[in-house]
C-alpha cells in the first residue's frame, strides 16, 4: 500500500483522529475551491471543468460532480441543485456524476458532528486534509453547502469574464438566466456551453458572492429528480447489475454463529461440487466461485462450516437482556464489565431524585432489540484484477475507504484502485462496511484477471449483518409540588457502534476508544426544561457485530426518551402535547414545531372508539421532527391509521424531497416499532429472509401527512430524522388507545 | 438443457439449466438486469415479470416453467417510452434508491391490465411486494394516477 494511504488510514482509524485534529490548521475545505489551484476532474472531449465539483458542455448540460453515494435519499438531486442554483443553470440540462475519488472531496461537517463538542472545529478542519468521501451522519447537503455553491459561482464568474471580453463590455451589465448569458443594451446572447472554453481556461475570482435565500429561483422548490426516470424504466445501474465481459460470479456462506471462527468446511459428498471454479475462505465464511450466481449457490448448499460457538459467545437475547439489567442495576463485574461513561450534565439529578417522596417520583425500564437494515439491494461487490490495476464496482457510503481497504489488501499503489459507484439499493448505514469487499477481493485474486461478482442471499444478509444493538434504558424523574418537572436521570447500556465498525475496518482499533458520542444520541442534550439533568452510558463489548442504523442513537434514545415524557405527563394528568409545550417554554423553534404537527394533526379532535393518538419530538442530525401518530387497535391488532409530521430542517432546499425522506423514514421505523426485529438464540440469529423478518406492506402503511416548518435556521440533515419519533409516538398513541404501556420494541399487545 | 421462450416479443433460446429459476436466466444468460433479486423465496417481489400477462415471481420459476411461454420484463414494457403506470409514476417521483421499483411497475401494470379501476382494497390485496424505502404512499397515488391515464389512453 501507499505509504500517504496507511498514514491517513491511520489517522483516521486509530484515535489518532483526535490528536491529529488538535495539531491541524484551520483551512477550511471551501477555501481551497476558490483559490483554482485545486484538482478538476477527468474530462472527455469538448468537456470543460471549471473546478472540481462542475464541467460544462459544449450543449450548456452541466454535469455536477456529486462525492457523495446516492441511497435514495436524493442527495445527486439536491447537490446538483446548489450548483445549478448559483450558476443560474436551466435546471433540464443539469446531470449528475459520481465524482472520482479525490481529497478535495472529503467530509468535514460529518466529523465535526462525531466529535465531542470542544474539537468539532479541529475535526471539520481536519476534513480536507483527511479527504474522505464519506455518506452519513444526514451530512452530505450540510458538507456540500459551501464548496458546491462556491464552485458554481466561480464558474458563473468565469462565464460572465468570458462573454464580457468576447462582447467588450463590463461584467456588471451581464445577467445568466437558464444558462443564457445576456447584455441587455447590446441585445447580445451566448448559451454558456459556447463560452465554457474559453471561460475554464480564466482564472478563478478570489471571492465570490453567494446568493441570499430571497433570490433563490431552484432551492426550496421541488423539481423532478435526476434519478427518477431511470428508476422508474428499470435502466438504473446498481452495483448488481454490473456486467463485465467474462464475468463470473460468486457467493459466500458465513459459519452459522454471529461470532467465532471458521474451523473446517464439511462438503456433502466430501469435495465441493464440479460447478465450483474457486474457493475463497475467510476467518469466518467460505465463498465458491462459479459461472453463475445459482451455481454457486448450490454449491454452497452442500458445504456445511463448522466454526464458532465458542463459550461466552454464545449469547442469546434474553440472556443478553439480563446482563444488561445486571449493568443497570451498577453491576460492574458481571460477564459485561462496562465502561461507565457520563454523557451530559447540570444540576444533581441523582441527589433530586432521592430526595423527593415516593408519590413524587417515577421510574421505568425500556428496551430494543437487535436490528438488520435489510436494504432491497443485496450486499454485493464486483472486482477485477488485472495488470497491477484493480477495478471495484461496489454500492458503498465511502469510496475512500474503499480505494485504501483495496490498495492494502492486494498490495498496489493507491492510484491503482478505481472504485466505480453505482446507485444503492438502499443503504441505511449497512454499505460503510467493507466485508463483502474484501470476500470480492478475495475471490477475483484466483481468477487470473477474470472479474468476479460477489452476491450474498437474503439469508446471509439478515443473518450476518452488523446489526443495530440490543440497547436497555432505565429512567428515573422527580416532580416538584406543583407538579413542574425537576430532575431526569437517564441510564443507558450497549455497545459502542463507532468503535465496533471501526475495529472491523482495522483490526487495530481495540481497547481504548474516544467517547462515542452516537451512544447518546438523543439523550445526552434534551431541549426540555429540567433543573437536574444527569445522561449516564454504559458501553459493553458484545460477540455480536453492530453498525451504524439509519439514525444511529437517537433510533433508541428517541424512543426512550419520548415515551418517558409520555409516562411523566400522564402520571402528572396534563395533557402530553401541552405538557411538552410547558417543558419547552423558552425553546420557540420546538415549540414551533410542536405546535405545527399538533395543528395539522387537530390533536384534541375527537377519534373513534379503539382509537389513540400519540405525540413524540426528536432533535436530531440538527433537525427538529414532531410526529402525531393515530391508531386503531383490533382485537390485538395494532393498525397505524394516519402520521402527521412536522419539521424543521432549517431550510427544505427540496421540499417533496424531505416530504419523501420523513415518510420513507417512518415506515422504516414502523417496520421496527411493529413488525421485525432480529434475535439471537445460541449464538445464532434466529431470523433468515423477509418471511421471518417482514416488513411493513403498502396494505399496513398509513397516510401521511408532513409540514415544513421553515425557521431559517442552518441547515439540518433529513435522511434519517424521519425514524427516530415514530416508535414513541405510535408506543404513546397505543396507552392513548389501551392505557397499556408498551416498553419494549416490537410493540406486542398481550 | 435451453429453453426457447418469447422474450419481450423477440424468440430467445436461453442456454441454462432447468431448475434455474427465470429470475437468474434473466439477469446472467439474457443479460437484462432490470428485474432485480431482493429474496429468492418469493416474499418482497423485486422479481416480478409477467408470463402470459401474469405478474409472477421469477425467483422461484425454473426457467422450464416458461418454455413456449411469453415472458415480459421491465425492459419489455418500458422499449416504447413509459407506459402509463411509468408516466404517473414519474409524475409522482415515487422511487427512492429504486431498487424495488420495477417490481412494483410490473405488479401495478398487470393489476391495471385486469381491474382498471382499482379500490384501495384491490391495491392492498395485488400489491403485496416490499419497499424498504417506503415508497407506499407516493406508490398509491401513483396508482390512482395510472388508472386515469390509462382510462384516457396514455
Ligand atoms: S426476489 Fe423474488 S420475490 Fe423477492
Ligand atoms: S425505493 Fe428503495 S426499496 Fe423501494
Amino acid at each position: 500500500m501507499a505509504k500517504f494511504s496507511k498514514t491517513k488510514r491511520a489517522l483516521l482509524i486509530g484515535t489518532g483522529v483526535i490528536g491529529g485534529a488538535l495539531v491541524l490548521g484551520t483551512t477550511l475545505a471551501w477555501s481551497r475551491v476558490a483559490s483554482g489551484k485545486n484538482f478538476k476532474p477527468p474530462v472527455k472531449a469538448g468537456e470543460t471543468a471549471f473546478n472540481a465539483w462542475l464541467k460544462i458542455l459544449p450543449d450548456s448540460t452541466v454535469v455536477v460532480q456529486v462525492p457523495r453515494q446516492d441511497m435514495g435519499q436524493g442527495i445527486y438531486t439536491t447537490l446538483a441543485m446548489l450548483v445549478a442554483e448559483e450558476l443560474d443553470a436551466d435546471w433540464s440540462k443539469v446531470r449528475a456524476e459520481q465524482s472520482v475519488v479525490n481529497p478535495v472531496y472529503g467530509v468535514s461537517v460529518l466529523l465535526g458532528d462525531g466529535a465531542p463538542p470542544a474539537l468539532r472545529p479541529a475535526m471539520m478542519a481536519l476534513g480536507p486534509v483527511l479527504g474522505l468521501q464519506l455518506t452519513g451522519g444526514s451530512a452530505s447537503v450540510r458538507d456540500g453547502w459551501m464548496p458546491m455553491r462556491t464552485a458554481a459561482a466561480s464558474a458563473r464568474a468565469m462565464l460572465l469574464s468570458a462573454a464580457g471580453a468576447k462582447w467588450n463590455v463590463p461584467v456588471t451589465e451581464l445577467t445568466i438566466e437558464k444558462s443564457i448569458v445576456k447584455h441587455a443594451a447590446t441585445g447580445k446572447s451566448a448559451a454558456i456551453g459556447e463560452l465554457a472554453q474559453v471561460a475554464g481556461g480564466l482564472t478563478p475570482p478570489s471571492t465570490v458572492n453567494l446568493k441570499a435565500p430571497k433570490d433563490w429561483k431552484i432551492l426550496g422548490t421541488s423539481p423532478a429528480r435526476l434519478d427518477v426516470v431511470e428508476k422508474t424504466l428499470g435502466k438504473a445501474q446498481f452495483g448488481i447489475d454490473v456486467r463485465l465481459d467474462g464475468m463470473l460470479y460468486a457467493t459466500v456462506k458465513h459459519i452459522p454463529y454471529v461470532s467465532g471462527h471458521l474451523q473446517e468446511v464439511r462438503w456433502k459428498n466430501g469435495a465441493p461440487p464440479k460447478d465450483v471454479l474457486h474457493l475463497a475462505r475467510g476467518d469466518n465464511w467460505i465463498a465458491v466461485v462459479s459461472t453463475s450466481y445459482w451455481s454457486a449457490k448450490k454449491a454452497l448448499e452442500e458445504a456445511e462450516l463448522v466454526g464458532g460457538g465458542d463459550t461466552g459467545t454464545v449469547l442469546s437475547s434474553e440472556q443478553l437482556a439480563a446482563q444488561y439489567n445486571e449493568v443497570l442495576d451498577g453491576k460492574n463485574d458481571g460477564v459485561l464489565k462496562p465502561l461507565r461513561r457520563t454523557f451530559g450534565e447540570h444540576g444533581n439529578a441523582e441527589k433530586a431524585i432521592a430526595s423527593v417522596a415516593k408519590t413524587q417520583r417515577i421510574d421505568a425500564a425500556y428496551s430494543v432489540p437487535f436490528q438488520a437494515h435489510a436494504s432491497m439491494e443485496p450486499m454485493n461487490c464486483t472486482v477485477q484484477i488485472k495488470d497491477g490495476k484493480v477495478d471495484v464496482w461496489v454500492g458503498n457510503q465511502s469510496p475512500t475507504v474503499v480505494q485504501w481497504l483495496a490498495a492494502g489488501n492486494v498490495g498496489v499503489p493507491s492510484e491503482n484502485v478505481t472504485v466505480h459507484t453505482p446507485y444503492l439499493g438502499g443503504a441505511f448505514g449497512r454499505r460503510i462496511d467493507l466485508e463483502v469487499i474484501r470476500q470480492a477481493l478475495a475471490c477475483a485474486k484466483l481468477t487470473d484477471g477474470k472479474p468476479v461478482q460477489l452476491i450474498w442471499s437474503r439469508e446471509e444478509d439478515i443473518t450476518h449483518d452488523a446489526f443495530r444493538p440490543a440497547v436497555s434504558a432505565r429512567m428515573s424523574a422527580a416532580f416538584d409540588d406543583k407538579g413542574g418537572l425537576l430532575a431526569w436521570h437517564h441510564r443507558i447500556v450497549g455497545p459502542s457502534v463507532t468503535k465496533n465498525v471501526m475495529a472491523r475496518m482495522n483490526p487495530l482499533v481495540a481497547g481504548d476508544f474516544p467517547p462515542d458520542f452516537a451512544n447518546a444520541d438523543g439523550a445526552a442534550e434534551l431541549p426540555y426544561a429540567l433543573a437536574h439533568f444527569k445522561c449516564d452510558h454504559a458501553q459493553v463489548e458484545l460477540p455480536v457485530p453492530v453498525g451504524f442504523w439509519r439514525s444511529v442513537g437517537n433510533s433508541y434514545n428517541g424512543f426512550f426518551v419520548e415515551t418517558f415524557v409520555d409516562e411523566i405527563a400522564f402520571a402528572l394528568k396534563k395533557d402530553p402535547y401541552l405538557f411538552r409545550l410547558e417543558l419547552l417554554k423558552d425553546q420557540p423553534r420546538y415549540a414551533k414545531v410542536v405546535d405545527a404537527a399538533a395543528s395539522a394533526a387537530q390533536w384534541s379532535s375527537a377519534l373513534p372508539k379503539g382509537w389513540g393518538r400519540g405525540i413524540a419530538l426528536v432533535y436530531s442530525f440538527k433537525s427538529i421532527v414532531c410526529q402525531v401518530v393515530d391508531v386503531e387497535i383490533v382485537g390485538k391488532d395494532i393498525k397505524v391509521r394516519r402520521v402527521v409530521s412536522a419539521v424543521d430542517c432549517g431550510t427544505a432546499l427540496h421540499p417533496d424531497n424531505v416530504k419523501a425522506q420523513i415518510s420513507g423514514a417512518a415506515i422504516y421505523g414502523l417496520t421496527a416499532a411493529l413488525k421485525s426485529q432480529i434475535t439471537l438464540k445460541d449464538g445464532q440469529v434466529q431470523q433468515r429472509n423477509f418471511d421471518t423478518f417482514p416488513l411493513l406492506n403498502m396494505a399496513e402503511c398509513p397516510q401521511f401527512e408532513t409540514v415544513i416548518v421553515h425557521s431559517g435556521a442552518p441547515l439540518g440533515g433529513i435522511g434519517e430524522v424521519g425514524v427516530p419519533p415514530i416508535a414513541p409516538a405510535l408506543g404513546n398513541a397505543i396507552f392513548a388507545a389501551t392505557g397499556k404501556r408498551l416498553r419494549g420494541l416490537p410493540f406486542v399487545l398481550g | 438443457m435451453p429453453t426457447t421462450l418469447t422474450l419481450n416479443l423477440a424468440p430467445v433460446t436461453l442456454n441454462a439449466p432447468d431448475d434455474k429459476p427465470l429470475l437468474w436466466a434473466l439477469r446472467e444468460e439474457a443479460n437484462l438486469v432490470g428485474t432485480k433479486f431482493g429474496c429468492g423465496i418469493a416474499a418482497c417481489g423485486a422479481c416480478t415479470v409477467h408470463v402470459d400477462g401474469v405478474a409472477i415471481r421469477s425467483c422461484v420459476t425454473p426457467l422450464s416453467a416458461v418454455a413456449g411461454k411469453q415472458v415480459t420484463t421491465i425492459e419489455g414494457i418500458s422499449a416504447k417510452g413509459p407506459n402509463a403506470v411509468q408516466k404517473a409514476w414519474i409524475e409522482h417521483q415515487v422511487p427512492q434508491c429504486g431498487y424495488c421499483q420495477s417490481g412494483f411497475i410490473m405488479a401495478t401494470t398487470a393489476l391495471l391490465e385486469k381491474t382498471p379501476d382499482p379500490t384501495d382494497a384491490d391495491i392492498d390485496a395485488a400489491i403485496t411486494n416490499l419497499c424498504r424505502c417506503g415508497t407506499y404512499p407516493a406508490m398509491r397515488s401513483a396508482i390512482k394516477k395510472a388508472t386515469q391515464l390509462q382510462k384516457a389512453g396514455g
